[in-house]
C-alpha cells in the first residue's frame, strides 16, 4: 500500500510540485526558527556562573582628569564603599561586567589553536563580590602585584578548547604570534556567561587589574534588602570624595531583567511568526485536501468498490500527505544538512540536528492534522453516489 | 468589464465562505505583520515628533581617525572641540545644533530611585528640533553662555520625580549629586529617536558635562538645520572641504591618525550605518525588502495551492468564456484582477489589525514613549505590499487556469 | 449466488421522498449472464448498488453467497466485495494517474491481511495483474496511462481489474455505453468468455443486442421488475 501511495504521488509530481515546494519552505522556516530556539534553550540549561542577585555596578566617570590622578580617589572610593555594614565586597572591573552593554573580546593563539576569548580586567575581590567558584589554582591576589609574566584566570570552556584536560595551572604561555606576549595560568573558573543565560558559553580570560580608564566599574555586594535609600547616601558621599566626577548605579539584577525581556521578546516574536505561518500553511493545506477530495470523489468510490473500507480510504489520504511530506522533508534535510555540515553560523552540529528533528516532526505532525478531518470526510464518501456522478 | 470582474469574484468569495476565510486569514495576517513592521520602520526613519525638520536636516553622529595602514581607528561621537573648530564655524547651514550622547544616571527621590537618560544640548537645539512644550520653555543662549545648572525635563521624569500633572516650572531636581533649576517641560520622546530622546536636557556647558576635552573625539552629535534641500548638498561640501583641510597625521591621545572619516549624512543615512551595520543604505533597504518578499513567500505559496486546487470549480466558466473567443491575456487578466479584489480586501482587514497592534504595542512599554503609527508612507508603502502580494500569489493559478483546454473545461 | 428478498429502496431529502425500488425479489444463481434492462430512471443502477453492497436497501434482504449482509458492517462488507465482487463501469473509472498495471493492482491492495503473503506464497500481485490483463489482451500496454488508452482498451483494463481478484460475481453497469458498436462487441465477447470460465455476471444496458448475448432478461419499470425471462438463443 505504502508503494502505492508513492506511486500515486510519484506520478501525480507535476500537479503536487508547488504542495511539496510549500512544505519544503515551511520546514526550512522551522528549521532556522527551531535552530535558534534550541541554541537558546541550550544556552539557558548553562549554568550563568555566578551571582547577579544583590550585585551593583557603580559607573565612574572621571572626566579629563588623568587617570594616574584618579587611580588613588578611586582606591579611596572603594575603601569608603567597604566602611558600610551594607556592602559585603567590592571589586573594580572592567566596563564589561555582566549584563553591561560594552563588550571586549580577542583571539589567543595558543598552543597552535586560536580561539576567540572574552576579556575581563577585575581586581583580587572580584571572584569574591561574584561568587564566581574557582575550580582549579586560585584566583588573583597581591602576590601577583610584583611577577614579570601576566598572571590570567581562564574560564573552563576555554581551557578545554585549547588545552582539554591537561593540568594547566602554572602553565607559561607564550603566544604563537609574538613571543614577547607571555602570560601564566593560575585559575580555572567555571561557567561565565556575561550576557545572562541566554548567552552562549563562551571562552573568557580574567586579567588583574590595571590603572586605566577601562577599570571605570566598581562592583558591589550589597547586603540583602539595601535599597535606594542608601544607594543615595553612598553617591552623595562619592560625591564629596570626587567633586567633578560622575556615577551612575545598576542593579545587576535589573539589567538581567531587561536582558532577559530582549531574549523573550526576539524568541516570542519568532515564535508568532512561526505559529502564524505554520497556521497559515495548515489552513491552506486543509483547504487543498478538501478540494482535492471533493475532485477525487469518483476514485473514492471506486476504491470503496473493490473493497477499501472507510478506514482505509482515510488512510490513504493521511498517507498520501506522509508521502508528499517525506518528499519534501528528504529534500529539505539535504538543504538543512548544509549547516552542520559546512558549519555555518559556527553553532554545534547537535543544535541543527535537535532543530532538523523537531522540526521533521512538528511537519508531519502538521500535515496529518490538516489531513485528518478532510480523510474523514472521504470515508463518508457514498461509493453508490460517487459512482454515478459523472 | 472591471465592475464584472469584481462581481464575479465577489460570488466566488460568497461560494464557500470556509476557503473565503482561510484565504481572508493567511492575506490578512501576513499583510498585518509587514505593515506593523513598516510602520516601525517608518518610526524608526521617518519624520517625526520632535525632529519634524528631519527632512531638510543632516546629521553627524560619529568621527572616525584612522591610522597610516588602516589597520586600526577610534570611533566615537564629536568632541567640543572638534566641533568649534570644523563645525559650528560652517557658513551655509541655516542652524547648527550640538547634542550628547544619552548618558545614563540615577536620581533619588526618598527611597525610590529613578534611572534617567540624560543630554546636554545648546540653546540651538531647541530651535532646531519642535520639542511640544507641556509647561515652561528651553533654556536659551545666555543660560548656556553662563553655564546656569538649568533643565528642561520630560513629561514621564516629572510625573516620576514630583508627581503626576505637578506645577514644577521653578522647582529644582537633584540628578548625580547636582541640582538643576527646571525651566520647561516637554512631552516624552521615545527611546528609539537617536538624537532627542532624554529625560532631562541640560546645558552643554554645565559643570557636570566635562564638555572641554582634549581629543577630537567625545561625546556630542550635531543636527544641520538646511535652508531647502539644494542647500544640503552646499552643506555637505562646504564640510568635506573644511575636513579637508585639517592638517594630517596629527596625534590625538597618542594615536597618530592619519585619515578623519567623518559625514554630514540624513538621518536615513546616518540611522542606516550606525544600526544596521551596514556599508550603506542600499544594503539595509535590500536586506528589508528581501525580509518582506521571503515572509510574503509562504503565505502566498500557500493561497496559489489553495487556488490551483480550486481552479477546477471555475472549469466550465472558464470554458464556455474560451469557447466564446476570450484569448488568454483576458481571462489571465481576469484572475490576477480578482485576486488583487480579494488581497485588497486582506489588506483592509490588515489596516484594522495593524491599527489594533500597534496601539497595544504603544501601549505596551516596550519601548518606552514609543508613538507608531499609521501614516501616509506606511499606507502607501501598505498598499504597495498589498498589490505584490496579490500578484505574487495570483499569477500562477490565473495561469493554470488560463491555459485549461476548452474540452477539459467544458467536460466537467 | 445472490438472492434480494422484498427489497425497498426510497431515497429522502428534506422536501421529498423518491421510491427507488419497490418490492424487488431476484435469485441469480452461480455461474448466469443476467443483464437489466429498462429505461433510464427505472431503478437498474441502484439495484446493481445493492448487489454490489455499495449501498443499502430501506427494507429487505440481500444475499449474497448463502450470507444475510443486511447487518453487516463497512468492514465486512468491503471485504465481501473486494473477495466476491467485480465491478466494471460505464465510464471505466480508472484512476489516470496510475499505470495500467497499478491501476489493476489496486483490488489486491485492498486484501490487508493476505497482501503482504502474497509476495512469498503463490503468485505476486504483479504477476495476478499481468495474468488479468492478458486475459483481456493488454498485456502489450502494462506501463501505459489511461490517457494514452482508446474507450475500448480502457474498459479492458477495467475489465482486468475487476477479475484480477478472481471474485465469483462481476456486476457491470452500461460496460459498452461508452463505445462504438465494434469496441463493445469485443467487451461482450470478454464477458462472455469470463462467463463461460465460470463467472457470475450481472450487467445493465439499455442495448437491447449486447442484452440478447445474455443468458436472462431482468426488465424493470419504475422501480418494479416487469418482467423476468431466460434467452433460448444460447451461445
Amino acid at each position: 500500500m505504502i508503494r502505492h501511495l508513492f506511486t500515486l504521488i510519484w506520478n501525480k509530481k507535476r500537479s503536487q510540485a508547488l504542495l511539496l515546494v510549500e512544505i519544503l519552505a515551511s520546514f526550512l522556516v522551522l528549521f532556522a526558527v527551531m535552530s535558534l530556539l534550541v541554541f537558546k534553550v541550550g544556552n539557558y540549561l548553562s549554568p550563568i556562573g555566578y551571582q547577579y542577585q544583590n550585585r551593583w555596578a557603580v559607573t565612574l566617570d572621571w572626566g579629563s582628569l588623568p587617570d594616574s590622578l584618579a587611580d588613588p580617589i578611586r582606591q579611596r572610593l572603594k575603601q569608603r564603599a567597604l566602611a558600610y555594614p551594607e556592602v559585603q565586597a567590592a571589586s573594580f572591573s572592567s566596563g564589561n561586567t555582566p549584563f553591561a552593554n560594552a563588550t571586549s573580546n580577542g583571539e589567543h593563539h595558543w598552543n597552535g589553536k586560536v580561539i576567540n576569548s572574552f576579556h575581563f580586567w577585575t581586581d583580587d575581590d572580584f571572584a569574591r563580590t561574584m561568587d564566581i567558584p574557582v575550580l582549579e589554582g586560585r584566583w588573583f591576589n597581591r602576590s601577583d602585584a610584583a611577577v614579570t609574566i601576566e598572571p590570567i584566570v581562564i574560564t573552563q570552556t576555554l581551557r578545554q578548547q585549547v588545552f582539554g584536560s591537561e593540568n594547566v595551572i602554572g602553565r607559561i604561555l607564550v603566544a604563537d604570534d609574538d613571543p614577547k606576549s607571555k602570560s601564566r595560568i593560575i585559575g580555572v573558573v567555571g561557567n561565565y556567561k556575561r550576557a545572562g543565560e541566554y548567552e552562549e558559553n563562551s571562552p573568557g580570560t580574567f586579567y588583574r587589574y590595571q590603572r586605566d580608564r577601562w577599570q571605570n566599574t566598581l562592583v558591589l555586594r550589597v547586603r540583602p534588602g539595601t535599597d535606594a535609600r542608601f544607594e543615595a547616601r553612598l553617591i552623595k558621599d562619592f560625591g564629596n570624595i570626587a567633586k567633578e566626577w560622575s556615577f551612575a548605579v545598576n542593579y545587576m539584577a535589573d539589567q538581567r531583567e531587561a536582558k532577559q525581556n530582549q531574549e523573550v521578546i526576539q524568541i516570542a516574536t519568532f515564535l508568532i511568526l512561526i505559529t502564524f505561518l505554520l497556521i497559515n500553511v495548515a489552513l491552506g493545506l486543509f483547504g487543498v485536501l478538501n478540494v482535492s477530495i471533493a475532485r477525487r470523489r469518483g476514485e473514492i468510490g471506486l476504491r470503496r468498490a473493490l473493497g477499501a473500507t472507510e478506514g482505509s480510504i482515510s488512510w490513504q489520504f493521511v498517507g498520501e500527505m506522509w508521502v508528499l511530506a517525506t518528499f519534501a522533508l528528504v529534500l529539505g534535510l539535504l538543504l538543512a544538512g548544509q549547516f552542520p555540515l559546512l558549519n555555518v553560523f559556527d553553532l554545534d552540529a547537535g543544535v541543527y540536528l535537535v532543530a532538523m528533528g523537531v522540526s521533521v516532526v512538528v511537519i508531519y505532525l502538521l500535515v496529518t492534522l490538516c489531513a485528518v478531518f478532510p480523510s474523514r470526510q472521504a470515508a463518508m464518501v457514498q461509493p453508490a453516489v460517487a459512482l454515478h456522478e459523472e | 468589464m472591471l465592475t464584472n470582474y469584481i462581481k464575479i469574484a465577489w460570488k466566488v468569495l460568497l461560494r464557500h465562505p470556509f476557503y473565503t476565510f482561510i484565504t481572508l486569514f493567511g492575506i490578512s495576517l501576513t499583510l498585518t505583520v509587514l505593515m506593523v513592521l513598516t510602520s516601525f520602520i517608518d518610526h524608526l526613519i521617518g519624520v517625526h515628533y520632535p525632529e519634524t525638520k528631519r527632512n531638510r536636516s543632516l546629521y553627524m553622529m560619529q568621527l572616525g581617525i584612522i591610522d597610516s595602514t588602516k589597520n586600526s581607528r577610534n570611533q566615537s561621537s564629536l568632541s567640543y572641540k572638534f566641533l568649534k573648530q570644523f563645525v559650528l564655524p560652517l557658513q551655509t547651514p541655516e542652524k547648527i545644533a550640538i547634542v550628547s550622547d544619552r548618558m545614563t544616571t540615577n536620581s533619588y527621590v526618598g527611597s525610590k530611585r529613578l534611572r534617567l537618560g540624560l543630554k546636554f544640548t545648546d540653546a540651538a537645539f531647541w530651535e532646531i528640533t519642535d520639542f511640544a512644550f507641556v509647561a515652561g520653555k528651553p533654556y536659551r543662549q545666555p543660560n548656556v553662555t553662563n553655564g546656569d545648572n538649568v533643565a528642561v525635563i520630560s513629561e514621564s521624569f516629572r510625573d516620576d520625580y514630583f508627581g503626576k500633572e505637578a506645577a514644577v516650572v521653578g522647582k529644582s531636581i537633584e540628578v548625580d549629586n547636582t541640582r538643576y533649576r527646571v525651566l520647561g517641560v516637554v512631552k516624552s520622546v521615545p527611546d528609539t529617536q537617536l538624537f532627542t530622546s532624554a529625560d532631562v536636557y541640560l546645558p552643554y556647558t554645565v559643570p557636570k558635562s566635562n564638555y572641554l576635552t582634549d581629543s577630537y573625539l567625545g561625546m556630542f552629535q550635531v543636527i544641520m538645520l538646511a535652508r531647502d534641500s539644494q542647500n544640503m548638498a552646499a552643506i555637505e561640501q562646504e564640510y568635506k572641504e573644511v575636513i579637508s583641510r585639517i592638517p594630517v597625521p596629527f596625534v590625538d591621545n597618542g594615536f597618530k591618525a592619519y585619515h578623519l572619516e567623518t559625514d554630514a549624512k540624513t538621518y536615513f543615512d546616518t540611522f542606516a550605518n550606525t544600526q544596521a551595520g551596514g556599508p550603506d543604505i542600499a544594503t539595509f533597504l535590500t536586506l528589508v525588502v528581501l525580509f518582506a518578499l521571503m515572509f510574503m513567500l509562504l503565505p502566498a505559496l500557500n493561497l496559489v495551492n489553495l487556488n490551483v486546487g480550486r481552479s477546477m470549480e471555475r472549469a466550465s466558466e472558464i470554458g464556455i468564456r474560451k469557447a466564446f473567443g476570450a484569448p488568454i491575456t483576458t481571462l489571465l487578466g481576469q484572475f490576477i484582477i480578482e485576486n488583487l479584489f480579494i488581497t485588497l480586501l486582506g489588506g483592509l482587514l490588515a489596516l484594522g489589525l495593524s491599527w489594533i497592534i500597534i496601539t497595544l504595542i504603544n501601549q505596551s512599554g516596550w519601548i518606552a514613549h514609543l508613538d507608531m503609527t499609521i501614516n501616509l508612507t506606511v499606507l502607501i508603502v501598505s498598499t504597495l505590499l498589498t498589490l505584490i502580494f496579490g500578484v505574487l500569489s495570483g499569477i500562477i493559478p490565473a495561469w493554470r487556469m488560463a491555459k485549461l483546454s476548452i474540452a477539459d473545461a467544458l467536460k466537467s | 449466488m445472490i438472492s434480494l428478498k422484498k427489497i425497498e429502496k426510497v431515497y429522502r431529502t428534506s422536501t421529498i421522498e423518491t421510491l427507488a425500488l419497490t418490492n424487488i425479489n431476484l435469485h441469480i444463481g452461480a455461474g448466469e449472464f443476467v443483464s437489466i434492462m429498462g429505461p433510464s430512471g427505472c431503478g437498474k443502477s441502484t439495484l446493481l448498488n445493492l448487489m454490489g453492497l455499495l449501498d443499502a436497501p430501506s427494507a429487505g434482504q440481500v444475499e449474497i453467497g448463502g450470507q444475510t449482509v443486511t447487518q453487516y458492517r463497512d468492514k465486512d462488507l468491503a471485504q465481501l466485495r473486494n473477495q466476491k465482487i467485480g465491478f466494471i463501469f460505464q465510464s471505466f473509472h480508472l484512476i489516470n494517474d496510475l499505470s495500467v498495471l497499478d491501476n489493476v493492482e489496486i483490488p489486491l491492495l485492498y486484501r490487508a491481511a493476505s497482501s503482504r503473503k502474497d509476495d512469498t506464497v503463490g503468485p505476486t500481485r504483479r504477476q495476478m495483474a499481468q495474468e488479468a490483463l492478458e486475459k483481456v489482451g493488454l498485456s502489450n500496454r502494462v506501463k501505459h496511462f489511461p490517457g494514452q488508452l482508446s474507450g475500448g482498451q480502457k474498459q479492458r483494463v477495467a475489465i482486468a481489474r475487476a477479475i484480477v481478484g478472481r471474485p465469483s460475481i462481476i456486476l457491470a453497469d452500461e460496460p459498452t455505453g461508452n463505445l462504438d458498436s465494434g469496441m463493445g462487441n469485443e467487451i461482450m465477447a470478454i464477458l462472455q468468455q469470463l462467463n463461460a470460465d465460470g463467472a457470475t455476471i450481472i450487467m445493465v444496458t439499455h442495448d437491447e443486442t449486447m442484452a440478447k448475448k445474455t443468458q436472462r432478461l431482468v426488465r424493470l419499470f419504475d422501480g418494479s421488475m416487469v418482467g423476468d425471462s431466460t434467452l433460448m438463443y444460447d451461445v
